[in-house]
């Protein structure tokens, strides 16, 4: 029988200079608990980071907020964290933002953040739409070796 | 909350070495642009960044940096990396910033291949 351990939890952030690193350690702590290799983790919190410098730049929500939610996911042949992070600020097209994207390598000075969630995080997906503010769900994985 | 970087310069013969600690977001980009543009206007044609004290990046912070090796390469310098953590290493590449930048591992090969 396999045993799973869920680990949950919430935050609502101001968005205020660096509050990224906030969202980035709680998450990294989680993942430590769940025994996460550290590369992993630092993989996890760079695009945690991102999301949240997109949420602050690009919103444009009035409540100025950031709402997270991580659970992690523990089971015999590894482990698994979610990553929601919400704003409810004025949506984007997802298609029109990746159109606009430099191809990977080529310096390019900004408009790397989504590209740099993706290559960070195992699964991405967006839920977005215009004035209803945007949730990016995130799921970083952590195979055993057996 | 603030997450300051601290920036410490080495003058060498031939260049200079830039020690970071802590988060490169915006503010400690423009910490190291302006302690890369003083070396620079000083003549400092040959930099390195030894990032062996920081290890969270942002997408911001590297804009900053692409800027900093846009300047040395229109005054004929050159800028490398070295002691990156594997996912600012693998951030630098997708960002398009190591191809203008060599990324040494460690220090040692950087010095000796820069010329320091």
């Amino acid at each position: 029988m396999t045993t799973t351990a869920e680990r949950q939890m919430e935050l609502t952030l101001p968005m205020v200079a660096d509050i990224e690193i906030a969202a980035a350690r709680a998450a990294g702590n989680l993942a430590r608990e769940l025994g996460m290799s550290s590369e992993k983790i630092d993989e996890m919190t760079h695009a945690i980071i991102e999301a949240c410098i997109n949420a602050r730049e690009h919103s444009g929500c009035a409540d100025n907020r950031i709402y997270l939610r991580f659970v992690g996911t523990s089971q015999g042949d590894g482990s698994r964290i979610d990553v929601w992070v919400t704003d409810h600020g004025r949506g984007f097209d997802p298609a029109e933002a990746r159109s606009r994207r430099p191809a990977p390598g080529v310096s390019h000075k900004r408009g790397r953040g989504l590209q740099l969630i993706e290559a960070h995080m195992d699964e991405v997906s967006i839920s977005t739409s215009s004035g209803g503010g945007t949730t990016i769900h995130m799921v970083k994985y952590e195979k055993k070796e057996s | 909350m603030t997450e300051e970087l601290k920036v410490a310069v080495d003058r060498k013969d031939n260049g200079a070495v830039l020690y970071t600690k802590g988060y490169i977001n915006n503010v400690g980009g423009e910490e190291i642009a302006v302690r890369a543009y003083e070396l620079m206007d000083a003549g400092v044609r040959t930099l390195l960044l030894n990032l062996r004290d920081t290890k969270i990046v942002n997408s911001i912070g590297i804009s900053i940096l692409i800027e900093i090796i846009e300047k040395m390469i229109d005054k004929g310098g050159k800028i490398a990396f070295c002691c990156l953590t594997p996912v600012i290493h693998k951030t630098f590449q997708i960002m398009g910033l190591a191809n203008y930048a060599t990324i040494f591992d460690n220090e040692e090969n950087a010095m000796k291949e820069l010329g320091l």
